[in-house]
């Protein structure tokens, strides 16, 4: 891995991503470019390679081919990809998975302050200080001793985001962030999200939520059997979609 | 290899106190396991109690209590007969609760459906529940039986003529306190390895077969 | 009566065997238990020889009497030129079975932490060994508590076989006091409910923490 030394605006970029599970093809040939501040929502059916595309970014899956940059951090799949490539690259990586994955023996605070300590080699204090501050930002300070099994869906996932924003990321990923968790409490966690977008934070999102798409994105990414279908401004996604997959995709979600 | 010949004399021994114990105890868990179920508490009690203690107390201890305490002062005992007293009866402990675990793996609705049928309790247990009991007990009772080939080598302590004795009597005789008993070592592995792969199979067989 | 005096009579040197007992119970598990986890970790290792060597010594080690392991480390290992005290062969014998067992009941563990929490732990970009510091190791012992008090019950019964090295522990003592008093009976019989005494509240105490760890899962 490289650093490049060019300063472009681009935060995320991949480059003919080739991923496959024996003979069958995940992702096929994907590529695609994430521009600073921007947020993108991938949507479309279920198998359609859109987590497996995300988990490609910070290399949870590492493809068959093609390459990854984040934040001028590259990797060049085929290529032997050491730990500290890995380590760099997801240094500016924060992720958010659809089951939390919150550490269940120890408490909220230790959650997002453990990683802090471990990774960045932030003091206790410091890190604690910073886990309260965002604690405080998505509405959950006065559950910091608590353990995670003793907060609710909704509030799990807001601290895995904060513990996810603990490191300082320059990028999030969001892997369904909102499917384990009934409707009312997913908006708890929407706001959330939102916010983050409005200050300006990359973001790449993987939802079924139609209305946080097109409303919050900035481009909707479509994609259907390990490829981009097609990708735009969501109104125009939405109100006339190019393909013809792409209609009947919206139609079957909206409809429901 | 002289050494081997000597110490393979106690593998039969090995297997004939195992195999005579594994069979004691598969039929002396019966009455155990239907006591422990009985709808008298004082007889639930007392076979529980009973089952505790099987276990709670160390197979060596059993043999010395059975060939030192009752066959001395008693009746006169052999230590092989001895032996598979002891070991016979701890297995009955082992092989109640393994029961026990089967009992409740069968679906309840074939004690209804029997029940509806106008079947007995008793011709229930004996004819439809019975038979898928000891069916499915098969491989946690394999399992059982390669720690009991293991654990019979604690007969050798009161004269047993088994692998681990033979061993014993090799490195007195010959001065070499090493050799006779990596060869016990290995036979016991050889004789295990071969009930593990047998369990594996059994119990892959064995799962399709069973209403649960 | 005379079985009842016998005991109260012969309880005292008893008590002082339980407490040998005990102590190697105690030596043993404090060897076994930190050697069985490296084992565990070592037969989930990446590295193709580390794993084959440990799943060989787990398979020796649980395959082997541990009878037969006992008089291997008391007879032969001073005909090597390293005697050891009954004591320490006991332990160390002793050691080797537990690692051997524990390390599939810690393996058991440790693959029963949910994947999802490792998978965070990498996303957040936590090297190797802290994800199995602080995440996978505590949740996989905690899982496996109650079996491994279950097997501490095993060695504690298992030390009974130190009788046949010569160690005063509670089985050697009992049938010493035996074969001098001729009251085999009385006293094998107060030594194998001395024995129970501690192994059956042990396993209730474990059934116990079972049901406890469930509920809180």
């Amino acid at each position: 891995m490289h650093e490049d030394t060019e300063q472009d605006r681009i935060a995320i970029s991949l480059e003919s991503v080739v991923k496959k599970y024996g003979d069958h093809t995940v992702i096929n040939d994907v590529s695609l470019s994430v521009r600073e501040g921007e947020v993108i929502a991938i949507i479309g059916p279920s198998g359609a390679g859109k987590s497996t595309l995300l988990r490609c970014i910070n290399l949870l899956e590492v493809p068959d081919r093609g390459r990854i940059t984040v934040e001028g951090n590259h990797v060049d799949a085929g290529t032997q990809i050491s730990h500290k490539d890995l380590v760099r690259l997801r240094r500016n990586v924060g992720m958010v998975f659809q089951s939390f994955n919150l550490f269940p023996h120890m408490t909220v605070l230790r959650n997002i302050s453990l990683p802090q300590e471990r990774v960045l080699g932030r003091s206790r204090q410091e890190a604690d200080a910073r886990s309260m501050k965002l604690l405080e930002r998505v509405g959950l300070a006065d559950k910091a001793q608590q353990y995670p099994s003793r907060c609710s869906g909704g509030q799990q996932q807001r601290i895995a985001i904060a513990r996810a924003l603990a490191l300082d990321p320059r990028v999030m990923l969001f892997d369904e962030p909102t499917s384990a968790l009934d409707p009312e409490v997913g908006l708890e966690v929407l706001a959330v999200m939102r916010e983050l977008a409005a200050e300006g934070m990359t973001m790449v999102v993987v939802t079924h939520e139609m209305q946080f798409a097109r409303d919050v994105s900035d481009r909707v990414v479509v994609m259907a059997e390990g490829a981009i279908l097609e990708e735009g401004d969501p109104a125009d996604v939405f109100t006339a979609p190019a393909m013809d997959r792409t209609r009947k995709f919206l139609r079957a979600v909206l409809e429901r | 290899m002289e050494h081997l010949s000597v110490v393979a004399q106690g593998v039969s021994m090995t297997l004939l106190l195992t195999l005579s114990s594994l069979l004691f105890g598969a039929i002396g868990g019966i009455p155990l396991v239907l006591a422990r179920r009985s709808r008298l508490a004082l007889v639930r009690f007392t076979a529980r109690a009973l089952i505790e203690l099987l276990r709670g107390i160390p197979p060596l201890a059993w043999l010395f209590i059975i060939y030192f305490g009752v066959g001395t002062g008693v009746i006169e005992l052999s230590s092989f007969a001895a032996a598979v007293i002891g070991f016979g009866l701890v297995s009955s402990a082992y092989m109640a609760e393994i029961y026990r675990g089967g009992l409740t793996a069968i679906h309840d609705g074939q004690w209804e459906a029997s029940d509806a049928l106008g079947l007995s309790h008793a011709a229930t247990l004996v004819t439809i529940i019975g038979p898928q009991v000891l069916r499915v007990s098969i491989p946690a009772a394999a399992t059982f039986a390669i720690g009991l080939l293991k654990d019979s080598s604690v007969a050798s302590v009161i004269g047993v003529q088994d692998t681990i004795y033979w061993a014993s009597h090799e490195s007195t005789v010959t001065g070499d306190a090493i050799v006779p008993f990596l060869w016990a070592a290995g036979l016991y592995v050889a004789m295990t390895i071969p009930c593990a792969w047998a369990t594996r199979l059994l119990d892959a067989k064995l799962r399709k077969r069973v209403a649960r | 009566m005379t079985f009842f005096n016998d005991w109260v009579d012969y309880f005292p040197d008893l008590l002082g065997g339980l407490g040998v007992s005990l102590q190697l119970t105690l030596v043993t598990l404090l060897i076994g238990l930190p050697a069985g986890l490296v084992l565990a970790l070592a037969a989930g290792s990446k590295k193709r020889v580390v794993r084959v060597v440990a799943i060989g010594v787990i398979e020796v080690g649980r395959g082997t009497p541990a009878l037969v392991v006992l008089q291997l480390f008391y007879f032969g290992l001073p005909t090597a030129g390293m005697t050891l005290t009954s004591f320490v062969a006991a332990s160390l014998a002793l050691a080797f079975t537990t690692a051997a067992y524990t390390s599939e009941i810690l393996r058991g563990g440790l693959q029963a932490v949910p994947s999802g929490e490792v998978e965070a732990a990498h996303a957040l970009g936590m090297a190797r060994g802290d994800i199995l510091r602080f995440v996978v190791i505590p949740q996989g012992i905690r899982i496996a508590i109650p079996p491994l008090m279950g097997f501490a019950i095993m060695v504690f019964q298992a030390t009974s076989l130190a009788y046949t090295i010569a160690m005063p522990e509670l089985m050697s003592q009992a049938y010493s006091i035996g074969s001098i008093t001729f009251r085999y009976l009385s006293i094998l019989t107060l030594a194998g409910l001395m024995y129970a005494l501690i192994t059956i509240p042990a396993s209730s105490l474990s059934n116990f923490v079972e049901y406890r760890l469930a509920r809180h899962r």
